[in-house]
């Protein structure tokens, strides 16, 4: 058994996954202004929370890695954000509301740091898996799977075209098409028929959300 | 009343330690220190239920009720919870401190996927008297109510059965373009949901 186990790791082409790589990129100076790194900051550091829990609920590694990719993905961020700062600051009033935006910055990473130790929970060896859906399923804003059918006119439609968020209120943070993953999609995405879509928002949202992705209604309304 | 079980405890952590981190960006995108301090007694909150759930799940253990690997995944996930609540308040304690904001840091969570939008319900919008329930706003309009003003009452995590009345300051979250839509239900120039 050992042995087999072995050879399943050894001796074959492996790909190296997306974290890593990013890991081990070196870590340069580009100037990318202080808002567009508090930008990608912030909004990383929302949706990775819900990829964390998805990744737990659904049982999949492949959303765990993308929570880790984006976790090394921030230190990144925080890294350049720190330098970009510290480069602006002329005055010491400059230096006190650049802080502030250090400390914003800090926090949103310590948010990805608590996100990955959740997506981490899927790779203990210790048999916590079943408990954990059962916990996540009973939250007020859950998350759900669903299968766009061929039937439904989302098919070939872009996302910010149906309106499926201000529609439902069902937010999308990740398709899955093939063996492919798009995490966080954005207006211009297009919907393709067999995507499974990761989405968050209320019961209300989701049935109806579903009906339309299973060509039972015509139209979002 | 009823003690909760460690299942509910764990999910009250999650619930709040959400609602905190968009109560903290939105106390900076407003500028307001009333949302802000609430971050910080909700901080308080969720450290309390983090040692409650602590007792509770080696209470559970021993009584036989979880295994021992089902009360670690529940401490496991409410440390996670924990750490971003904490990481929340470092945001609030921005707003706090008494010096002026970088307009950046506006900007940035203005910018954001996600946008926050403040609302005034004028008395003759349709959403006076009705529950958020009843409205689905969440579900018709993409706008998620994160905080409320009624008054001088601040109601924060909204459910439900909470009613929205004339005069009430909405605050929400949701898509750019679900923000018109809330703002003119609010304003009465839109009737429909």
């Amino acid at each position: 058994m050992k042995e087999k186990k072995r050879r399943s790791i050894f001796g074959r082409l492996q790909r190296t996954p997306k974290w890593k790589k990013e890991e081990f990129t070196e870590l340069e100076y580009e100037p990318t202004s202080v808002k567009e790194l508090l930008t990608e900051m912030k909004d990383i550091s929302e949706l990775i929370i819900d990829l964390a829990y998805s990744a737990v609920l659904f049982d999949s590694d492949d959303i765990a890695e993308e929570v880790k990719y984006l976790d090394v993905r921030m230190d990144k961020l925080n890294y350049d954000i720190r330098m970009m700062a510290m480069m602006a600051a002329r005055t010491k009033e400059d230096a006190e509301q650049l802080a502030g935006i250090l400390q914003v910055a800090e926090a949103a990473e310590s948010i990805s740091n608590a996100a990955g130790d959740i997506a981490n929970l899927l790779s203990l060896k210790e048999k916590t898996r079943p408990i954990l859906p059962k916990i996540l399923k009973q939250a007020d804003e859950s998350l759900f799977r669903v299968k766009v059918s061929s039937k439904s006119k989302a098919c070939n439609q872009k996302i910010g075209g149906l309106k499926v968020e201000s529609e439902t209120g069902m937010r999308i943070i990740a398709i899955r098409r093939g063996d492919c993953w798009i995490y966080n999609p954005r207006s211009g995405t297009n919907l393709k028929a067999d995507d499974w879509l990761i989405v968050r928002g209320t019961d209300d949202g989701y049935i109806d959300l579903n009906k339309f992705l299973k060509g039972q209604l015509k139209v979002l309304e | 009343m009823k003690e909760k079980t460690a299942e509910e405890i764990v999910l009250e952590i999650k619930d709040k330690s959400e609602l905190m981190v968009d109560l903290a960006y939105s106390s900076i995108l407003y500028d307001n220190k009333t949302i802000a301090k609430e971050v910080y007694d909700l901080e308080n909150a969720v450290d309390s239920l983090y040692q409650i759930l602590q007792k509770k799940s080696l209470e559970d253990v021993q009584n036989g009720k979880h295994s021992i690997n089902d009360a670690l995944t529940f401490l496991r996930i409410a440390h996670a919870g924990e750490q971003i609540a904490d990481a929340a308040q470092e945001i609030a304690d921005v707003e706090l401190r008494d010096v002026e904001l970088h307009p950046i840091l506006k900007m940035s969570i203005r910018e954001a996927d996600v946008v926050f939008t403040k609302v005034e319900v004028k008395p003759q919008s349709i959403l006076c008297g009705k529950t958020l329930g009843e409205l689905k706003l969440a579900s018709e309009t993409g706008m998620m109510v994160i905080a409320m003003r009624h008054k001088d009452k601040w109601l924060y995590g909204p459910n439900k059965n909470t009613k929205i009345d004339p005069d009430d300051i909405l605050f929400a979250k949701g898509p750019e373009d679900g923000e018109k839509h809330l703002i003119d239900l609010a304003a009465a120039t839109s009737n429909e949901i």
